[in-house]
């Protein structure tokens, strides 16, 4: 064949393959460019646009009387700036101001971090008003570093606040379990840090605020470049609590050094403008404690982290007899006109057990009043013998026994329903009648925390109607005491406990309240099990053996304002050590009315 | 010297393109504003330059010498072993302080000149012998260039070497052979002739695993290319390339910036160019064919014109994803300097290939 037509033949042939791949080509970038474009230019934007969260301000802790117990203060860290490169004498310059604190390699070492990750880090955090002056001075000569904001929490340091506040902590797996059932969409990677206890636990949804953002242009090594835009968080909400801090800070004082816990409680809302847990820490303590100082902190034999004032069950003593006259005087066990002898101590018929009262020689005949006013056990031992288990269980119940004490205390404990259920499953047998002669007197299986002693107080000056208290916010719920009182009964029972104070006989006698108007009823609890007073007085060799001294009562007693408790552990007598600290908190609250 | 109408067009064409690359080379870089004015001028002035060159030189004499330019060539290409610098792992470029060569590119010029001299001799009748030997001789030069190791240049030199023979007539069978043969040894190749590597390469093209790096260049090629939309996001607004997304978006990548910044629109527009340099180009072979019995300037001008558009139409095929990525430079859209010298001289080859300037 000729070559020019060979030639010519397969030059026409490979000009068609051409062509054919030309229109592949613009029907592929057809489909990429037209159909697909959008979707396309939507993952470049995805490809370059990144934000970061900004962390928000955390709202401020109010106390009722103006106090700021918490809040988020500003601080100011040097960190890395990703935009340029730091040289060797900007280093040297950085480390010029803050000679002690830092060295060349740990700089180093930052800024290669900071680069590899795309991520500002720190390398001198909360510097003082002098750091950040001579830093921002010299800042055109220090280039690399750059001055961030950010936000420390800061707690007033009085350590009669701890436990009310609570305090933050680094997110655990069991904050995320707790707080996603609690807070609508909790994203756990947000939060750096969240409310450990107390108030900044409960409303850490209130208080937390919601991120900012900082939209930024990154490279394809995920190194931001450029802030194109910013979007501001949203402070948290400031929360009000009842907490008088002035009569908070005086009741801790109070207590001086000793174990205890006082908690008062304002009746005409049921708020709590006092509870307190001695002893205890400052707020701040733990905001940047090393695990060895807070081991310490745990293994402490006087628990300054326990929260007594709503966790510290205590056997009630005395002071839970106006409670159980209630109770007696509804189911008609007595009347005010029962006299019995009372020779200083109660045999009880079906186990010939003795028990031994406080008062040797006993009160001799004593009424319903004077067995009130006197303390007498064996009155309210007799008495108890005639309770019945299910109408006992009714009341304590009505009491809120077993139940939820406060709407938004944390930690916070119950104080145990005592029933045959209940001792079944704690001790294996049902409830004895010798179990009710012990706790007609509050000791034995009963045992109720400070905040329900209160809130018993609280029942007994509210002629049995009651809320459950609240240290923010209210909870609409009226809770009435299961009783049948007239109120004749009424006005007995708070003139006996007006007597306690007032009449020469009375345990509170030593309180001396002036012009107060206080009504109350002193205890003395044990600590151990004993029978004789020769047995205690080589108990009371050790300390942690003496009798806890208690207290509640409610001032003034013809128009109940405020009730109050007072737990001193070891304290051992209710009307010469507990009633007047219940006095000076009481003072201090109503000054403040 | 006349230009008629087609060689216009054909000078526009290429005009267009050139510029066209020397935008996007500057987009891609950025180094100043009078970049792209000096990249433009060097690219032009070399083309004229070496065209020139060729159109003094007699073709003749060029061609007389094919056989001493593909030894030579081979032998430079043998050099980089001793002399060339790495990159990337692999030896290909030869350093001449002002410029790196890449031997190997300059191949497909060497073996062209080389076979239009032998078969010249014999005015392009192949027989039995003739075609074993051509066939040969390219696959052993080609040798030296994928053992580098650089698949991609050797396959292109091997695919460039048979479209010549193609075009010169060498006969229908040896390439059914040869398409038959490939396919029943591939995997005896796969298995045993290629490096890791290659294989990765290959396994991530049928693969649909999208974190494999193979597989994420090409989606961000997409990405780029699918951005530009209908008319591009504007000259110097790659974001793609402005946050390094795209690997290599200065040489092999280079199209996808071109289509993000100029869209469809821009892609239509070049293609068009580039089919109107191919048409007419042949044209004019088809037409300058009659006017002598040495069929050499026409064989070269229509295998240096499908170097050129075939060349580009793969490039452009990789970066859409329709074919295996394998490093092929686009013409015209590369600061590379044995690219732009490469079809520089193709170019001039053309021109110089008679009548193209002469009216």
């Amino acid at each position: 064949m000729d070559n020019r037509t060979f030639f010519r033949g397969r030059t026409i042939f490979l000009t068609f393959i051409f062509l054919a791949l030309i229109i592949i080509v613009l029907f592929r970038f057809f489909y990429l460019q037209v159909i697909n474009g959008d979707e396309l230019k939507e993952l470049r934007e995805k490809n370059i646009n990144t934000f970061e969260y900004v962390y928000p301000k955390r709202g401020r802790i109010i106390s009722k009387d103006g106090f700021v117990l918490a809040e988020d203060r500003k601080i100011f860290s040097i960190a890395v700036n990703l935009n340029v490169k730091p040289n060797e004498q900007a280093i040297k310059r950085l480390i010029s101001i803050f000679p002690n604190k830092i060295e060349n390699q740990y700089v180093k070492n930052i800024v290669e971090k900071s680069i590899k990750t795309g991520n500002q880090e720190v390398i001198v955090s909360k510097l003082n008003q002098q750091e950040l002056s001579k830093f921002l001075v010299r800042s055109n000569e220090l280039e690399g570093f750059s001055v961030i904001e950010n936000y420390e929490r800061i707690y007033d340091p009085h350590p009669s606040i701890f436990h009310i506040l609570g305090h933050m902590g680094y997110l655990s797996e069991r904050d995320k379990t707790y707080f996603k059932s609690r807070i609508d969409q909790f994203t756990p990677s947000l939060w750096r840090k969240v409310g450990q206890s107390g108030i900044e636990r409960i409303y850490e949804e209130q208080l937390r605020g919601e991120h900012g953002k900082r939209f930024f242009l990154r490279n394809a090594r995920g190194q931001k470049k450029v802030e194109i835009g910013k979007e501001d968080f949203t402070e948290g909400n400031d929360l009000n609590i009842s907490i008088n801090f002035n009569a908070q800070k005086k009741a801790y004082d109070l207590l001086d050094g000793r174990k205890g816990s006082i908690v008062v409680i304002d009746l005409r809302d049921f708020s709590i403008p006092v509870a307190v847990s001695a002893p205890s820490i400052s707020a701040n303590d733990l905001r940047d404690i090393s695990s060895k100082e807070y081991q310490a902190l745990l293994n402490d034999k006087k628990r300054p982290l326990f929260n007594r004032a709503f966790m510290g069950l205590y056997p009630p003593g005395s002071t839970i007899k106006p409670f159980f006259t209630i109770f007696a005087l509804s189911n008609s066990y007595t009347n005010w006109q029962e006299q019995i002898y009372d020779d200083g101590f109660f045999r009880y018929a079906e186990s010939g057990r003795v028990f031994n009262a406080w008062r040797e020689g006993g009160h001799g005949l004593t009424d319903l009043s004077k067995a009130l006013v006197e303390s007498s056990n064996p009155f309210f031992m007799n008495l108890a013998t005639r309770y019945e288990k299910d109408f006992f269980t009714n009341f304590l119940e009505s009491g809120s026994f077993g139940k939820r004490l406060c709407v938004d205390c944390w930690p916070h404990q119950f104080s145990p329903l005592i029933s045959d259920q209940w001792k079944t499953k704690n001790f294996g047998s049902r409830l004895f009648r010798g179990d009710l002669v012990n706790m007609g007197v509050g000791q034995g299986y009963l045992s109720v925390t400070p905040l329900h002693l209160a809130l018993i107080s609280a029942m007994i000056a509210k002629k049995g109607d009651y809320e459950i208290p609240f240290l923010v916010k209210k909870e609409q719920d009226i809770k009435k005491l299961n009783f049948d009182l007239t109120e004749q009964d009424w006005k007995k029972l708070h003139e006996s406990l007006t007597q306690v104070i007032y009449s020469r006989n009375g345990t509170g006698i030593r309180i001396q309240p002036g012009d107060m108007k206080l009504a109350g009823k002193t205890g003395t609890a044990q600590v151990k099990s004993i029978n004789s007073k020769e047995e205690y007085d080589d108990l009371r060799e050790n300390e942690e053996f003496r009798d806890h001294a208690m207290f509640i009562g409610f001032a003034p007693y013809d128009v109940p304002r405020y009730a109050i408790s007072v737990v001193i552990e070891n304290g051992e007598w209710g009307g010469s050590v507990a009633g007047p600290v219940a006095r000076d908190v009481l003072l201090e609250v109503f000054s403040a009315d | 010297m006349l230009i008629d109408l087609r060689s216009f067009l054909i000078i526009f064409s290429l005009l267009g393109i050139i510029i066209a690359g020397s935008l996007t080379v500057y987009s891609v870089t950025s180094i100043d504003a009078f970049y792209f004015v000096r990249f433009l001028l060097i690219t032009l002035i070399s083309i004229i330059l070496v065209s020139l060159f060729f159109n003094y030189v007699n073709l003749n004499r060029v061609l007389s010498a094919g056989w001493l330019i593909l030894g030579l060539n081979l032998a430079l290409v043998l050099s980089v072993e001793i002399f060339g610098k790495e990159i990337n792992g692999s030896k290909r470029w030869l350093d001449f302080g002002f410029l790196s060569l890449q031997p190997s590119e300059f191949m497909k010029i060497s073996y062209a000149l080389f076979v239009i001299q032998y078969l010249r001799f014999f005015n392009f009748k192949f027989n039995i012998f003739r075609s074993f030997l051509l066939l040969f001789i390219l696959f052993i030069t080609a040798a030296p260039i994928i053992i580098q190791p650089d698949l991609g240049t050797g396959l292109i030199y091997i695919l460039s070497g048979l479209m010549l023979l193609f075009i010169c007539g060498l006969r229908r069978i040896y390439f059914i052979f040869m398409g038959l043969s490939a396919i029943l040894l591939s995997p005896v190749i796969y298995n045993f002739f290629l490096t890791d590597y290659q294989r990765g390469r290959i396994i991530s093209w049928f693969s649909t695993n999208q974190s494999l790096s193979e597989k994420w260049n090409i989606l961000q090629s997409e990405i780029s290319i699918g951005s530009g939309g209908l008319f591009g996001d504007g000259f110097l607004n790659s974001k793609q390339n402005e946050f390094n997304f795209l690997p290599e978006a200065d040489t092999d990548f280079i199209f996808s910036i071109f289509a993000e910044q100029f869209g469809y629109a821009g892609v239509v527009l070049v293609l068009f160019l580039l089919t109107l340099f191919v048409i007419l180009s042949m044209v004019v072979v088809m037409q300058q064919r009659r006017l002598t019995n040495d069929m050499s300037p026409y064989y070269l001008g229509a295998y240096f014109t499908f170097i050129i558009g075939f060349s580009f139409l793969m490039n452009v095929l990789m970066v859409s994803g329709l074919i295996p990525v394998v490093g092929l430079p686009l013409p015209f859209f590369t600061k590379g300097g044995s690219s732009l010298l490469c079809f520089s001289i193709m170019l001039g080859l053309i021109f110089s290939s008679r009548g193209f300037l002469r009216g």
